[in-house]
This record gives C-alpha cells, structure tokens and sequence, in this order.
C-alpha cells in the first residue's frame, strides 16, 4: 500500500517536471535576448537535474545519483562558456576592447545610444506638434 | 508502520513545496520582461526548488550513501548557481544597451581597478 502511494508519488513529481520542461523550453525558443535563452536553459537543466535524482530513487539504482551530480558540472560549465563566447561575439561585432578598456567603452556606447533615443524622442515630439 | 507513513507523509510535503517553487520560477521567468528580472525568478527554483525536492528525495530514501550523494548534489549548485546567475547577468548588463539609467559597469574612486590602473 505505501509502496504503491510512494510510486505514485514520485510518478506524479516528474510528470509534473516534464510539463514544466516543456514550457522551459517553449520560452528558451521565443526568448527574446540570448540572456533570456541562456537562463531558460539553465532552468530546464535544473529541472532534468531533478527528474534524473527522482528516477534514481524510483528505480533503486545508485548510479542515478553520479549522473546527476556529472550533470549538474556540465550544466554549470555550459553557462559559463556560452556567456564567456556571446560577451567575446559582442565584444567583436562592436570592436570593443576586451579588457580594462571595456569599461569607458562600454559607457561611451550607453551614452552615445542614450543621445540617440532622446533624439529620437525629440523627432516623434516635433511631428506630433 | 505510523512511522513509515509520518515519513511518507513529509516526503510528499518536501516533493510538493519544491514543485511549488519550481512552478513559480517557471511562472516568474515566463512573465517578466527583462531578462535581470527573469533570472531573479530562475534563481529561485536553482537554489530553493532544488533544496526542497532533494530534501523530500532523502527523507524517502533514508539515510544511505545516496542521500549523501544527493544532498551533495544541493551543495554543487548552492555554489555554481551564484557563479553563473553572475555570469548571465554580466553578459545581459554588457549587451543590452538599452538598460537606460542602470550604470552597472560603474567604476568607484580608489577601488582596486582605479589602483591598478595606476600601476
């Protein structure tokens, strides 16, 4: 009897993981920023993360639990490269200095960007009056 | 046998109290706009989420080598998820140049870049 209720139970859980996996993933695809891909990502490798810890439990099998800790690093290191090579991709399309000079760089670009939508703004203002 | 059912009964409430926290962040990072507020809801599920079901795994699993593993694998990621939300959040605040009045790349006088500029 408690056996039975315990399957259900962790049956149950990883259903309700897998819905969430889905729309994770749903979100990974229309995010609109590569950050938000990234973060989307990430949430969906936690939430595989758990699935794999329930199922070690579910199926009484010892390995499970290696695999999800190998996961997790992987993940981990996932997150780091692709936020590593996106900055770098970035840093190239605008020809930025990558290092110490990024920072006056980095708010030259916003204050250059910030003229330019209050001109912008000024614009609209001038062809509604 | 009350026993076994006090510990299946705090199982399902540990198993729940994660998913919980786990639908939230998936709700949260769905709803938000900018991708800073979404990772404010990711981290949720990351470090509570993950806490709380493994938490409810042990509880069913008694204590064993497996539970170890797993209670392992909470403390892995309650010192990689600040690593990386750290990492996104650079990339999102170098990228975006249409944050607006957030100056996140502020530099303060005599902090240790300004002196190792100096050097």
């Amino acid at each position: 009897m408690l056996n039975l209720f315990g399957d259900g139970l962790l049956v149950g859980t990883m259903l309700v993981l897998a819905v969430l996996i889905i729309v994770s993933m749903i979100r990974s695809v229309l995010g609109p920023r590569i950050a938000d891909r990234i973060i989307a990502v990430n949430m969906t490798g936690t939430m595989i993360i758990m699935i794999l810890a329930v199922l070690s439990v579910y199926l009484d099998e010892n390995y499970l639990a290696d695999v999800c800790l190998l996961y997790a690093m992987i993940s981990f290191l996932g997150v780091v490269v692709l936020c590593k090579v996106y900055t770098g991709v970035y840093l190239q399309k605008k020809r930025i200095k990558a290092d110490l000079g990024a920072v006056e760089d980095n708010l030259k670009h916003q204050e250059k960007n910030k003229e330019g939508r209050q001109q912008a703004a000024g614009k609209k203002g001038q062809e509604v009056s | 046998m009350v026993m076994a059912w006090i510990r299946f009964a705090a199982a399902a409430g540990l198993l729940a109290l994660g998913l919980v926290f786990e639908l939230l962040a998936v709700f949260g990072v769905n709803r938000f706009r900018l991708a800073l507020n979404r990772m404010h809801a990711a981290a949720m599920g990351d470090t509570l989420g993950i806490l709380f079901v493994m938490l409810g795994l042990m509880v069913l699993r008694g204590f064993s080598m497996d539970s170890l593993k797993l209670f392992l694998v909470v403390v892995f990621f309650w010192i990689a998820s600040p690593v990386s939300g750290h990492m996104i959040s650079r990339l999102e605040a170098m990228t975006d140049e249409n944050l607006g009045e957030i100056l996140v790349m502020h530099r303060k006088e005599g902090t240790r870049e300004q002196e190792h500029e100096d050097i």
